[in-house]
């Protein structure tokens, strides 16, 4: 009984997922309830033998509802249902027929952890795609993410912003818009250190601001000062800085080779 | 694990020859087989490992000059007549036409046989059983038809290891997990074992079963990044604690995992430590070169990493010469600061580096390349224009170009300004040179003896004492002891002597 009803949420899901525009609010609740069911048929986390076809429409509603969460704007979410997918993807990959969703997904999974900053799992998570290291380049939904990364770490920041435009998915856009707010603290303190000042005009399109009062707000929270009458933004210069000497680590460094070189001799 | 090929080759040449070659060399491999039954067998008697890891020590060399028959005579010696251990042993090996050819002129075998003992009685201890196994295991995986055969055979050992729990078995146990692993591995299905890897390692673990412990967590390391599975490859080494008292060999190996894992990590230096500990570890150059190769070119990946250029004399070593050509042009690519040369070479150098699983490392210099680039630029110029730096450099665009200096002002990489309205960098200043004294040296030298320390720590650690030696430094010890005594009663007496003199004075 369980099973058929889970046929019709399932049926019911898919349709209210494939409307447009989609209902996200009732995906949302017949997702909770998807979930129940999955965990009562054991196929939340399954383990093991199961039948492909269950197998395949519990991937389904998890791709889904991850797709979902990011379409409400629910990263914790996504973070869950992607986690949940693991299994699909890696354990059961040579059983089920690989899914459409699949890239799309682990692409936008790369780009949340760009947008957290996590670069080393970043980095862990690229290594250990399934995909021959030539295959990234071709794969969009990969690529996408992985030059964003390269970008970002080299400093070409315009090509990261003109790379919004290009996200293979429509569910991408959600997350390089919190990715601009990144670069631009990025670019701010960048100018900081390399311009003594800088016409408003040029910060503007160097910030990638569309008017001067969104950039005035931004200089206010940085804490720079801006001339009107000659329209100039001056970064102050930190002056020589004091260096101080590290005290307490020389002393305990210069105690730790006494110790060592008692133990030797 | 990439010099197997070159190995089977050696044993080719090597069966090829070996007519002459048995009876020349003075221990023949049966003699060898039969005087680590003896070993083995004290062992066991005297509760002492030591033995043990003595017979394994010469495993590698004595499997390559092995071959059935000498396996069959050595179990037909062991055993007495009626033996049901001798007769699943003998099962196991594959008839072959050598059979019949050495039934037909056992000469040499059975001289040998006449030297060494007399017919067996008594059925020998059952390490000898599993290391004839762990012999015939290391047989079958000569040839490729062997394979099927050597992983139902390792996977029925373990049964019976795990049956007997002998502690005397532990440090053959270990070899055994590693045929069991090479078994799976050929027959391309590691992650069929894993389970049965990791159930081991917890047993192992319960009961301080070093050798074991250590043999098997690498096992899993390797199966783990064999699927790239860093992540559960991280929690595995958080999880456990790899044995203290294990070999060299085994710690070579993990020190490269953990350096392999660290690296993807983007935790540079930890990486760089860990391939240090492996390369200084791992045995000569001469007797494994898989292995000190491939910790090569990973280590040359995360020196650049890390934005040091690796030594040289790396690039000239013999082993390494041929091998890591790709890496040395990469090398000069990156030294030079040529956007263009390092994108040509890892394209052409693509399949090296996949096969090598370093592409995506590789990649990730790319930034390293500008950034060098930058600097040999601010270094020789005090005034350039961002479109120069972009035509040098072989950047997209000015646009670009200024963002990628501001980053490398900011990140400390050189030292200048932008001057936005003129469009160009104005590179050096009377700050620059202030840099590199005071906390900088102190932190390198730090680095460096922190370096020598623990090279002299690890190789104290590493150091073998004799047993017993201790006693003979306590009896010198208590005879000192004895003649401070006497001494200390003479002093008392002479003062005396002086009191009594003192008081006649």
């Amino acid at each position: 009984m369980a099973q058929n009803q889970l046929k019709t949420q399932y049926t019911d899901l898919k349709r209210s997922f494939e409307a447009k525009p989609a209902d996200l609010k009732k995906c949302g609740s017949l997702l909770a309830k998807l979930k129940i069911g999955l965990i009562e048929t054991g196929l939340l986390t399954p383990q093991g033998e199961h039948g492909v076809d269950d197998l395949v429409v519990a991937r389904d509603i998890l791709e889904i509802g991850a797709i979902w969460s990011i379409r409400t704007r629910d990263v914790p979410s996504f973070d869950r249902y992607f986690s949940q997918l693991q299994t699909f993807y890696t354990d059961y990959s040579s059983v089920l027929p690989p899914s459409k969703n699949e890239y799309p997904i682990r692409g936008l999974n790369l780009i949340r952890l760009l947008t957290q900053n996590r670069i080393a799992d970043f980095h862990t998570t690229l290594e250990s795609l399934p995909l021959p290291a030539d295959a990234i380049a071709d794969n969009q939904y990969i690529s996408h993410p992985v030059n964003l990364e390269q970008w970002l770490m080299e400093g070409s920041y315009s090509k990261v912003w003109n790379a919004r435009e290009r996200a293979p998915v429509e569910e991408y856009k959600f997350f390089v818009d919190s990715l601009m707010g990144t670069i631009r603290n990025e670019i701010a303190s960048c100018e900081e250190a390399a311009y003594e000042s800088l016409p408003l005009k040029d910060a503007l399109t160097l910030l990638f601001f569309n008017n001067q009062s969104e950039l005035l707000i931004f200089a206010q929270q940085r804490g720079w000062q801006v001339d009107l009458s000659k329209s100039l933004i001056t970064f102050a210069t930190k002056g020589e800085e004091q260096v101080d000497i590290p005290k307490q680590k020389l002393i305990s460094s210069a105690l730790a080779y006494a110790r060592e070189l008692e133990q030797i001799v | 694990m990439k010099s197997t090929d070159k190995d089977e080759n050696k044993d080719e040449k090597k069966q090829e020859n070996k007519g002459e070659e048995v009876k020349k060399e003075p221990p023949t491999p049966l003699a060898e087989i039969k005087s680590n039954f003896v070993l083995i067998d004290r062992a066991v008697s005297t509760l002492e490992p030591r033995f043990t890891h003595r017979v394994l020590r010469t495993l590698t060399t004595l499997v390559k000059r092995l071959d059935e028959t000498i396996i069959r005579n050595a179990i037909q010696e062991a055993y007495p007549k009626e033996s049901t251990t001798k007769s699943t042993l003998i099962s196991w090996l594959p008839t072959t036409s050598e059979d019949i050819e050495m039934q037909v002129d056992p000469t040499p075998t059975s001289a040998a046989t006449a030297k060494f003992a007399a017919p067996v009685t008594s059925e020998p201890v059952p390490e000898v059983d599993i290391y004839l196994r762990l012999l015939i295991i290391n047989q079958l995986l000569k040839s490729t038809e062997g394979v099927s055969k050597a992983k139902e055979l390792s996977v029925e050992t373990v049964k019976k290891m795990q049956a007997l729990n002998r502690r005397s078995l532990d440090s053959i146990a270990a070899k055994v997990w590693f045929a069991v692993e090479r078994a799976f591995e050929l027959a391309g299905d590691i992650s069929e074992a894993r389970p049965m890897f990791l159930a081991a390692q917890r047993t192992a673990a319960l009961r301080h079963d070093d050798d074991t412990q250590a043999s098997l967590i690498n096992r899993l390391l390797r199966s783990y990044l064999a699927y790239s599975l860093y992540d559960q490859a991280d929690k595995l080494v958080s999880k456990t604690t790899f044995p203290v008292s294990a070999g060299n060999p085994q710690y070579a190996r993990y020190h490269y995992y953990l350096g392999r894992i660290k690296t993807v990590q983007l935790n540079y230096s930890d990486a760089h430590t860990n391939l240090q500990q492996a390369i200084r570890r791992a045995p000569p150059a001469t007797v494994a070169p898989g292995f000190y190769q491939a910790v090569h070119k990973l280590f040359v990946v995360v020196e650049l990493l890390m934005g040091d250029i690796p030594d040289r004399s790396i690039f000239r070593h013999p082993v390494l010469e041929k091998p890591l050509k790709g890496y040395f042009e990469i090398v000069k690519a990156v030294r030079t600061g040529s956007l263009s040369q390092f994108q040509q070479t890892v394209l052409k150098h693509a399949a090296l580096f996949q096969a090598d699983k370093t592409h995506t490392l590789i990649t990730r210099l790319r930034q390293n390349v500008i950034k060098t680039g930058i600097r040999r630029l601010s270094l020789s110029y005090s005034l350039i224009s961002l479109k120069d730096i972009c035509v040098k450099l072989h950047l997209d665009s000015e646009e670009d170009a200024e963002y990628i200096v501001g980053k490398s002002i900011r990140d400390g990489v050189i030292d200048g300004r932008l001057v936005h309205e003129k469009g160009w960098m104005a590179c050096g200043g009377a700050g620059g040179v202030k840099r590199g004294y005071g906390a900088d040296v102190a932190e390198t030298f730090s680095r460096r003896i922190g370096y020598c320390l623990e090279l002299h720590n690890q190789s104290v650690k590493a150091m073998r004492y004799p047993l017993n030696a201790h006693r003979k430094e306590l009896a010198d010890a208590e005879g000192a002891r004895e003649r401070e005594k006497e001494l200390a009663k003479e002093i008392q007496e002479g003062d005396l002597d002086d009191e009594d003199l003192g008081g006649e004075f």
